[in-house]
């Protein structure tokens, strides 16, 4: 043992080292100590906790005693033991609050800056609030089903060129089998939701009255998935309610509209007339929330219901949205995997097989479709599944990312004109800096100054976005259909608006703080006080992202108004406009004819037609698949489309056009096994098909007598698809093509001949234009919060702009005098002050012009029929950002040009 | 009744310091602590209780000699003022003065849980 000078600072003879190979304490847990504790203390207390070390060390293991050892060292962490930090003046209290007062003067006296700080704050604050209300409610769906975390939707994944298709809908034993053949299903449910069987929109009064309503909403429900989501029942048995034929469980507000206050279990409901087969009430559920992904009123048990013969056991049509309930802990990924091989395996493939395809070739057709299921869960249905045919109504995650993104980049705009306003102005505050550092403040205090003053601004805009929002509020929500409201109650909304108000503040008063608090007191002092007025690249670099930000919000909004004009005025293969479209005629029964006889005898009508297949949204629709006349039935070679039952005057009514062949003939009574199918189909089924017969796997034959040209019947976002009419009946929609523009007086007709034959029913219409717009009433809305945040941008950016230019015309006001003393135009003063800002803008205008056309391309690519971008946006969206920045510079140019010179001289 | 103002954990580690005398510093109180009562305690515990104490006017302290164990660093011993030994024989007397009122004492009855 040897012992050697120690070379820490005492040097004193106490201090020796001993040099050994004694195990040595962790130096991070040292390291800890030296940073907070006492200087008076630090020497016996390392001293103290190394004797503990060694001892353990010794006594039990190495890790031990460094686990002791940062035990021993956060046991220091006590007030008695802290440092007192120098830095900290003791009326800390008085300091601060001079600070307020600091800030306050300084806002109060530059009351047009503080202003556009402020104002500019608030709107990004504004957009902030709102789009986070939205998300909010958007990423909510379904959570507040108990369960929702072990319920599962299965979804039907195949690959068809290259395209992932998804689909919902699943033969009726699907449910069953499921719950049957795996053990970790705990429960298993399904609902109908499909027109064809009269779910959707029905006529309904309540049994022994004679008055109809018009109602939506129906649905075909399994008790088991009432169970599973545990509605909320407020009459009835929850367990029981739907476990007799016939049965029908109300939300609320549906019993109140039938059966005001009373309790309806029990009662009957008659839906279309049909008094021979009377609901029964079995209970009444809470609404469904708003952030349910399912929306019913009426739900039909489906307890000893078929549709048709067998159809509880056919695996060949598929109808039924299917959902699970897995035991807690269960792998989905595996379940799904077995799921897909047992289901597909069991079923599917013997069902197939049974129409002549062999084992091996039904095979080969799944893998290369890679067929399979998937477990979706609940919670994810409302965000993840836009690409799903039944889904399309709900939201989209990409939305969600986009309006969060365009929110951000407000706020940071907003955050941009603080900084950019604050060290521009900074030669106002230079010599308070100056000042206060002569007289000893350390440059510590000058930055928690300025925060401090930049946190007092964040916190008044919170307070004025706040109020904003709430104003706008409304707006907002017919702007984004939605409820959402203010969560006042909640307790978490004050201190998250209060920390994010700091964080905010801290976060735009960062560079600020340092950049004044930087000043050396000797230059600002002398009166070199022109640091920050001339323009510093940051404050450009800033400027062009403000404005690179709102032209690509401007380009954004135009593209989206582009696509929205080219689907609605773009040929669409039937003509939409003045068609009015009646609903609920089947409860005519037989009369039907005369009814239309008698509709056609009202002047301007020139045409009605009986049919609830339509090329709007909602109505019905029917996918078969169909064979040539002495073809295999099989998957390879089947065409599938669309099976419309239409009537004679179908073609007419809607203005679509035969391509070939010919119509419907009421006189031709060979016209009962007759077909017209569409182009689509035409081409895949080989062309030349007039004459041909075809089949859809039933007995019944069709002879194709015309090709009539293709027309829109689903989204624009897909291709036209197959497509097929043939004559029925059995309709409740009869759609009118009038000539006539005077649309309240043809209505009022209407009604009276509706009155004659049906006294008990109110009419009820829509127009086809209009449904058909509504169809893409995402893609307009849309477009309406693009053009409001991308206005929300523009204003925070010019008020920028505004207050940067009139800060410059204040400070070269001195050399615009000498200017205008010597004789310059005002000409040349206005292009002195606007090009500099002008060159800003430019650069923005190159710089989003790639952004922004690659952002929409990808939006775009939804669509399947789609504008293509074309120059003229940009150069229209730039030219808008320049004469918006040339006004909002103006202003200051024009004024500093028509000065008189002597005002800013005189001062000299 | 006096107010001795003195804790029970404070009581236990100013008679520790007067027990240790000469090697009364924290480490050595808390080691000690910990195997008279066996209860654990971290040295800080022990150390901000003597500075209480040492604010007290109960104990003194200055810097002692460094061994080689603690890396050649001093260490502070207590030691007890006379103040501090006075408020500990008045704890002692006060308690006693209890003990010889508590009637089950004197009968040899002690049944305390």
């Amino acid at each position: 043992m040897a012992t050697i000078p120690c070379l820490c600072h005492r040097q004193t003879e106490h201090c020796l080292i001993v040099k050994s190979n004694q195990p040595i304490p962790p130096k991070l847990a040292g390291r800890l100590l030296t940073s907070f504790l006492r200087d008076d203390l630090l020497e016996e207390v390392l001293g103290d906790l190394e004797e503990k070390f060694q001892e353990t060390a010794k006594t039990k293991s190495l890790f031990r005693a460094k686990i002791n050892y940062w035990y021993q060292a956060f046991n220091y962490l006590r007030p008695f033991a802290w440092r007192k930090s120098k830095a900290h003046p003791l009326n800390q209290y008085d300091m601060i609050q001079t600070y307020f007062k600091i800030g306050w003067r300084s806002l109060v006296k530059q009351k047009m800056y503080s202003a556009i700080k402020v104002g500019g704050f608030a709107i990004g604050i504004t957009a902030c609030l709102l789009i986070s209300l939205y998300i909010k409610d958007e990423m909510s769906y379904d959570l507040h089903y108990p369960d929702s975390d072990r319920i599962y939707r299965v979804l039907g994944v195949i690959t068809e060129e290259g395209d992932i298709k998804r689909g919902v809908a699943f033969p009726a034993p699907m449910g069953p089998a499921l719950k049957e053949d795996f053990p970790e299903v705990e429960k298993s449910g399904r609902f109908n939701g499909s027109e064809l069987f009269g779910a959707g929109s029905n006529e309904v009064r309540p049994g022994g009255e004679v008055e109809n309503s018009y109602d939506e909403g129906f649905t075909y429900f399994d008790q088991e998935l009432m169970d599973m989501l545990q509605f909320k029942f407020i009459h009835g048995n929850a367990a029981r309610a739907m476990d007799q034929p016939h049965s029908i469980v109300i939300t609320q507000r549906k019993a109140e509209k039938y059966f005001p206050n009373e309790n309806p279990v029990g009662k009957t409901l008659i839906i279309n007339n049909d008094e021979g087969k009377p609901y029964t009430i079995g209970g009444v559920i809470e609404n469904f929330k708003t952030t349910s992904h399912i929306q019913f009123d009426f739900l039909i048990s489906t307890k000893g219901l078929e549709f048709w013969q067998g159809e509880q056991k056919n695996w060949g049509a598929s109808n039924y949205a299917t959902y699970i309930l897995v035991h807690p802990g269960t792998n989905i990924s595996a379940l799904e995997q077995k799921i897909s091989d047992g289901i597909i395996d069991k079923y599917f493939l013997p069902m197939m097989t049974q129409s002549g395809m062999s084992v091996a070739d039904v095979k080969t057709y799944f893998k290369e479709k890679n067929a399979h299921l998937e477990l979706q869960p609940l919670n994810k249905i409302h965000l993840f599944s836009s690409d799903i045919q039944e889904d399309s109504n709900r939201g989209d995650i990409r939305f969600i990312w986009i309006f969060g993104g365009i929110a951000l980049f407000i706020l940071l705009i907003a955050i941009i004109n603080f900084i950019n306003l604050s060290t521009a102005k900074s030669a106002n505050r230079a010599k308070e800096v100056g000042l206060r550092k002569v007289v000893g403040s350390f440059r510590s205090n000058i930055i928690n100054q300025f925060l401090i003053e930049s946190i007092l601004y964040s916190v008044l805009s919170f307070g004025v976005g706040i109020i904003l929002a709430r104003v706008l509020l409304p707006y907002f929500n017919l702007l984004s259909a939605k409820s959402l409201s203010f969560p006042w109650q909640e307790w978490w909304l004050f201190p998250i608006i209060m920390g994010a108000a700091v964080l905010i503040g801290i976060l735009a008063g960062l560079y600020p703080s340092f950049y004044l608090s930087s000043f050396q007191p000797i230059q600002v002092l002398k009166g070199d006080v022109s640091r920050g007025s001339k323009s510093s690249p940051l404050r450009s670099g800033l400027v062009i992202f403000q404005f690179t930000t709102s032209i690509v919000l401007i380009i954004g909004t135009f593209v989206i108004y582009k696509q929205m004009d080219f689907i609605l005025n773009r040929k669409i293969g039937f003509e939409k406009d003045q068609v009015v479209m009646i609903q609920g005629a089947n409860t005519l029964g037989n009369q039907m004819n005369t009814f239309k006889n008698e509709l056609l005898t009202v002047p301007h009508v020139e045409a009605v037609s009986v049919s609830d297949y339509l090329p709007i949204k909602g109505t019905k629709r029917n996918q078969n698949q169909f064979w040539n006349e002495g073809d295999n039935h099989n998957q390879d070679n089947a065409v599938a489309g669309q099976f419309w039952l239409v009537d004679y005057d179908y073609i007419k009514t809607m203005g679509m056009k035969i391509a070939d062949g010919r119509d419907f003939k009421s006189d031709m009574t060979t016209d009962s096994t007759a077909m017209i199918i569409n182009q689509t189909m035409a081409k895949e089924l080989g062309g030349n098909v007039i004459g041909k017969r075809i089949t859809n796997g039933g007995d019944r034959l069709w002879v194709i007598i015309g090709v009539v040209e293709d027309f829109h019947f689903e989204s624009m976002r897909e291709h036209i698809g197959s497509l097929c009419f043939v004559l029925g009946k059995d309709a409740s929609i009869i759609s009118v093509k009038v000539s006539s523009t005077n649309m309240s007086d043809f209505i009022a007709s209407m009604a009276e001949v509706l009155k004659k034959f049906a006294p008990n029913q109110p009419i009820r219409f829509a127009f086809m234009d209009e449904s058909y717009a509504a169809m893409y009433a995402d893609v307009q809305r849309m477009g309406n919060i693009f053009t409001s945040f991308a206005v929300f941008a523009i204003i925070v950016a010019c008020l920028g702009l505004f207050a940067l230019s009139a800060f410059m015309v204040e400070q070269r006001s001195k050399e615009i005098s000498i200017r205008l003393v010597l004789g310059a135009p005002f000409r040349s003063i206005f292009n002195l002050l606007t090009l500099d800002f002008l060159k800003l803008v430019l650069i923005a205008i190159i710089i989003s012009v790639p952004i922004a056309w690659y952002t929409m391309q990808k939006w775009l690519q939804d669509f399947t029929y789609r504008i293509e971008i074309s120059w003229d946006v940009f150069v229209i969206a730039g030219m808008m950002a320049i004469i918006i920045a040339i006004l909002t510079i103006s202003y200051q140019s024009i004024k500093a040009a028509l000065m008189n010179p002597v005002n800013s001289l005189k001062n000299e | 009744m006096k107010e001795t103002r003195l804790g029970e954990f404070e009581e236990v580690i100013l008679l520790l310091a007067g027990i240790l005398g000469e090697e009364a510093y924290a480490f050595k109180i808390a080691d000690e602590f910990e195997s008279q009562t066996g209860r654990a305690v971290s040295i800080g515990a022990v150390h901000s209780t003597l500075e209480r104490l040492e604010g007290k006017g109960f104990l003194k302290s200055e810097m002692g000699k460094s061994t080689a164990e603690r890396g050649g660093r001093r260490k502070r011993i207590f030691t007890l003022t006379a103040f501090g030994k006075k408020v500990l024989k008045e704890s002692r007397d006060f308690k006693m003065s209890l003990w010889q009122q508590y009637p089950a004492f004197a009968t040899d009855k002690l049944n305390i849980a």
